[in-house]
């Protein structure tokens, strides 16, 4: 008996000092144990969670990935993980008061495993370990490799994102845009009349008159996330994430003006002046593009920009199927 | 070795790809995205067998990095489930489901850890229609991660060389990537006639409820 006792109290102590957010649910999925760690990283005594169901503490897991884990390992006896990758950090756990007061979560990895207890039936354990270090340390790799990429990234004549950026770059940015349901717009840029312009001021000017352009339209450029790349000769392209057709149209419309404001002699072109034609393509949350797809209603708008004259923006309106 | 009926063999495949849909659901809703799996094929192999069809005909392609995750099983049956995918394939698809790209050739350490998630959920659901089968439950140990050759892979789990493999193979789409990939059941020869058995048994209840 007091053996038992003694070990009660040492399996209790040890709960209390590991390193590890321990959870554990009964069978009805009420909370019964809550450990230190738990205490410590959300600020909830045991007291006010023992005894309660997880899902009332923690409404917004309710249909998680963390609920079927936990249905797998009363039901079915099978533990689960949960990587930090592909579940944010689910439960409110903060390092410091500081990073509660900026709601800045600490990164979790979570272990979800059946526990037979004698007399009582299975019970779930919920493990949680703290991956903040990993995360941060993997996050200066993706940065420096990030920065090494972008070295064979950039256009050699002027400078911008190049070809090989941008297919990575669109290809990330709808991913993105379709998984979190966000606006994106792509726009085309064309220089008005380039091939004689080459053949009239020679291709020395030419690369001249790409990187005046160039350096003009990056100046543009507000947000870190926006990405201007030389697309072709001439062509040069901006990804627009988190832009709608009417925030496109206005940047597209500055754009235009932009170049017109650089006042780069053209003898061979109607205005005198260097400019651009514009096209846009928008996709909405409820379009179904693929890269190909928004890459060729923007290569339509620009060709009707083209065609009415140049000099001018235009949006691609219907919605592909 | 054992061999399957057409009938047999058909159920088999069946009731595997009800438990990878299940799968694919549960990756769906981590990524919000539309993640469909299937499982055109099964076969019965030994364990050289199961290691070469992994790693290619020529001795160079045997050496191939191959990415494992394992997690072992007991109960009405004891069996290693690994789910293996060339390693740049698991790289395709760990960074398909997070979504970032990272400019590296092997998985980082979180990448890993993502990758043991979804082997965690395609074992478990194959795992769980195999227990479903066998009307039985089993117990299941954590997934572990492990990189090398299809050979060195096959004979962690430290089971004897002349032990079946169960080899589904497995597609899996996402974002219209397609990638193949395979989960091994090693199992001992008498775990192979009591699938057999139990296969039967299912089928009976099936043609008679028919």
């Amino acid at each position: 008996m007091s053996m038992d006792a003694n070990r009660t109290g040492l399996l209790e102590g040890v709960l209390a000092a590991v390193n590890l957010g321990a959870i554990v649910v009964d069978g009805d999925c009420r909370i019964v144990l809550w450990n230190r760690w738990m205490e410590r990283y959300t600020g909830v005594p045991a007291s006010e969670t023992i005894g309660r169901d997880f899902f009332s503490l923690h409404e917004d897991l309710r249909g998680k990935r963390i609920d079927s884990a936990i249905t797998q390992a009363l039901r079915s006896n099978f533990p689960s993980v949960l990587s930090q990758t592909l579940n944010k950090s689910p439960f409110p756990l903060y390092a410091d008061a500081a990073a509660r007061s900026r709601d800045e979560r600490m990164q979790q990895a979570l272990a979800v495993t059946p526990v037979d207890v004698a007399g009582a039936g299975r019970h779930c354990l919920i493990q949680i370990s703290d991956v903040s270090i990993a995360v941060g340390r993997e996050k200066l790799l993706r940065d420096q490799a990030m920065v090494l990429r972008s070295q064979t990234f950039s256009d050699g004549l002027t400078g911008i994102a190049n070809r090989r950026h941008f297919d990575v770059a669109i290809d990330k940015e709808l991913r993105r845009a379709k998984r979190y349901g966000n606006a994106l717009s792509l726009l085309m840029i064309d220089i008005d009349h380039f091939k004689p312009y080459n053949d009239h001021y020679g291709h020395q000017q030419g690369d001249q008159c790409l990187i005046k352009v160039a350096s003009a339209l990056s100046g543009m450029l507000q947000r870190s996330t926006d990405l201007l790349a030389r697309y072709g000769g001439e062509e040069f392209a901006i990804i627009l994430p988190d832009t709608d057709a009417q925030a496109a149209h206005m940047l597209a419309e500055t754009v235009r003006a932009r170049v017109i404001a650089l006042d780069l002699p053209h003898d061979q072109s109607p205005g005198r002046l260097v400019t651009v034609s514009v096209g846009i393509a928008t996709m909405n949350a409820s379009d179904q593009y693929d890269v190909p797809g928004l890459i060729n209603a923007a290569d339509r708008a620009l060709y009707a920009a083209k065609r009415a004259g140049r000099n001018c923006v235009q949006a691609h309106v219907t919605t592909p199927a | 070795m054992i061999t399957l009926n057409e009938l047999q063999h058909d159920a088999l495949v069946e009731i595997f790809n009800i438990g990878v849909g299940q799968a694919a659901a549960s990756m769906s809703g981590i990524v919000n995205e539309e993640v469909t799996m299937s499982v055109p094929s099964i076969s019965f192999l030994n364990r050289a067998e199961a290691a070469q069809l992994l790693g290619g005909k020529n001795k160079l392609d045997q050496l191939q990095r191959i990415c494992g995750v394992s997690q072992h099983y007991e109960g009405a049956f004891q069996t290693e489930a690994i789910l293996m995918f060339p390693e740049d394939k698991s790289l395709e698809i760990v960074r398909l489901m997070v979504g970032e790209s990272v400019p590296l050739a092997e998985l980082t350490e979180m990448e890993q850890e993502a990758m043991s998630e979804i082997g965690n959920i395609i074992l478990n659901s194959c795992v769980g229609t195999l227990a479903n089968l066998f009307q039985r439950e089993l117990q299941g140990s954590l997934p572990v991660y492990h990189v090398g050759t299809s050979e060195e892979i096959l004979s962690a789990s430290g089971s004897a060389s002349d032990s079946v493999v169960l080899m589904l193979h497995i597609d899996f789409i996402l974002e219209m990537h397609q990638i193949h990939g395979y989960v091994a059941f090693i199992l001992d020869v008498s775990a192979l006639h009591d699938l057999k058995e139990q296969i039967n048994l299912y089928l009976d209840k099936v043609m008679g409820q028919g």
